[in-house]
């Protein structure tokens, strides 16, 4: 329950940066300009004319619920690479602000164990950036479904799904807050955490053009452990647009995901019960 | 009685990245404080008194040596639910409302959030007035009471309490001073860490004076700032006195007209005295000398760098 109170504690602090009010009503205005402009005529099922802006767009006739699988397909990489750059950047500080001296004593002397701070922050910014992914994508869903009758939910379990990869992400950046304090540091960590999870995506042909030596094994060390964020990219897509999935594949990456994060839990969990402010 | 806390042989030394002693900010202190005293930390900069602090509350954690806090080891949460701390710079969320702030507050201690209660904090440390703005816009005054009320959440047995007037304006003191005063009757333990002495002076009735990480003096107020076996003494604006005779018993005279009298016993004193009155002086006051705590720590730092 303490952590939840902490977590609670970030969601207020969250919403009072620019950061978050600036997605918020990024995201709104979208919504609302796709809800405004966005006209789709939809005949026993089938899309048959498209305008934006009162401009026809070209398409053929087909079933609505296949001709938005595209639109899905490109929202659920938006939300993920997008919700993954703009995380990265807009989350670097919450961890730094909660060791600041002067706030960390305070909340030091109150009955909170150190493990349910950490175990706090992570929840409320996995809260956030659910929350985020899950209202673009739900309200794009909403506005969709309500000019063509085609609702799915797939689209929010793909977001869902987003969120997940960046809570690994910020797992590694809590690591590295807990043992030095910079927004900064912080960010680059989340930063290498997504290039070299797009380079564990292609690991396997990465390897086979490398030549022998250390940096070989370094990199097939790093890439085994970190989470294939391309490949769940993929399998993101694939949900939002009712494209089928390998049988296991997605519960595998998921769980490995989930071990990743963990595991940098545990170690920023370790290093915080036995440091000093 | 039972201690509100107790630290035996506490050492600390804060290290550099590569493992060598950078400095040694306690160096083996022992110390008790009984529940329901108020109790004062002294000492110049660098002395350790925030250290001492930070190991008290699981904060820091000492290399060797122990800490009880109230009949617990400060790791453990149930013994900081019933501790109130200000830290000597409180960092508050800009953004939030008083109002807001000690809601947090009091939701980490684990407490029911009830806005009377929030508001009568407020009101006790005079931000009643404010408890809609936002933080952001307080003075460094206004911020040091918000933290005061956000140490008092919960009425807690041990007020720990570092520099809580600092920034705070001569009313405001005052304010404070009987605010703890208040506390202090409730049946809390005050312990404070100043480098306002008069401030120390005013609200502890034992002191301890730290330097370079050892406690150098330790014990009541009054015991601290008495001379030894000196008293001042004032006679009756009566009969002529012939200061030759006053002399010749041993007094010696002081500032503002008075005498001072080096007494090893009472029946030295009283055989001082006797031979006064027999002289025609009229005894009108008698008391202990005593210095002000400025003199004690000066004392105690000379002592302890020797």
């Amino acid at each position: 329950m303490t952590s939840v109170a902490v977590a609670l504690d970030l969601l207020r602090e969250a919403a009072a940066r620019r950061w978050f009010l600036a997605l918020a009503l990024a995201l709104t205005g979208l919504l609302l300009l796709l809800l405004t402009s966005l006209r789709l005529e939809v005949v026993d099922g089938a899309l048959a004319a498209t305008r934006l802006f009162g401009q026809p767009l070209v398409h053929d006739i087909q079933s609505a619920d296949v001709a938005l699988r595209p639109v899905f397909l490109v929202a659920s990489q938006l939300v993920f690479w997008g919700g993954l750059a703009f995380g990265v950047l807009s989350c670097a500080d919450f961890a730094p602000a909660l060791l600041s001296p002067g706030r960390i004593e305070h909340l030091l002397s109150l009955p909170v164990r150190r493990w349910e701070l950490l175990a706090g922050t992570f929840l409320g910014v996995l809260a956030l950036a659910l929350g985020s992914a899950v209202y673009a994508s739900a309200g794009l869903v909403l506005v969709l479904g309500a000019k063509t009758g085609v609702w799915t939910a797939w689209p929010v379990v793909s977001a869902a799904l987003a969120a997940v990869a960046f809570g690994s992400v910020y797992a590694g950046m809590l690591a590295v807050t807990v043992w030095v304090r910079s927004a900064a540091l912080s960010a680059a960590a989340g930063a290498s955490l997504v290039v070299l999870g797009l380079l564990a995506t292609h690991r396997r042909t990465l390897l086979d053009l490398m030549g022998r030596g250390v940096g070989r094994t370094l990199f097939a060390g790093l890439t085994a452990v970190v989470p294939p964020l391309g490949k769940l990219a993929d399998a993101a897509g694939a949900l939002a647009s009712s494209a089928p999935l390998a049988p296991g594949g997605l519960l595998r990456l998921l769980a490995g995901t989930l071990a990743f994060a963990a595991a940098l839990l545990a170690v920023a969990a370790w290093r915080f019960e036995r440091r000093d402010f | 009685m039972p201690a509100a806390f107790a630290v035996t042989s506490l050492h600390k030394r804060f290290r550099t990245r590569f493992g060598r002693t950078e400095s040694v900010a306690l160096d083996g202190v022992d110390l008790e404080v009984p529940r329901g005293e108020a109790f004062g930390l002294i000492g110049p900069n660098g002395a350790g008194k925030t250290t001492f602090i930070k190991c008290l509350l699981g904060i820091a954690h000492p290399d060797r040596g122990a800490v009880e806090l109230l009949g617990r080891r400060p790791e453990d949460p149930r013994s900081r639910a019933r501790v109130g701390y200000l830290p000597e710079r409180l960092a508050l969320p800009g953004a939030w409302t008083p109002r807001a702030f000690l809601a947090s507050v009091t939701r980490l201690k684990d407490l029911r959030v009830e806005r009377a209660g929030l508001d009568a904090l407020l009101a006790r440390v005079g931000l009643a007035e404010a408890g809609g703005r936002r933080i952001r816009g307080f003075s460094k005054g206004m911020r040091q009471r918000l933290g005061l009320a956000a140490a008092l959440v919960g009425a807690p047995d041990l007020l720990v309490l570092d520099e809580p007037t600092d920034g705070v304006d001569p009313l405001g003191r005052v304010e404070i001073r009987q605010l703890l005063a208040a506390e202090l009757a409730r049946g809390a333990t005050l312990f404070i860490n100043s480098h306002l002495l008069s401030e120390t002076e005013r609200i502890c009735t034992r002191i301890g004076i730290l330097s370079r990480g050892r406690l150098v003096r330790s014990g009541p107020l009054e015991a601290l700032t008495a001379v030894q076996q000196r008293w001042r003494v004032r006679f009756a604006p009566g009969p002529p006195v012939r200061a030759e005779a006053l002399l010749a018993l041993g007094f010696e005279p002081s500032a503002g007209g008075g005498w001072e009298l080096a007494a090893p016993d009472a029946v030295a004193l009283n055989r001082a005295l006797d031979g006064a009155r027999a002289a025609g002086a009229l005894l009108v006051e008698l008391e202990r000398a005593s210095r002000d705590l400025e003199d004690v720590l000066t004392e105690a730092l000379a002592a302890g760098a020797a």
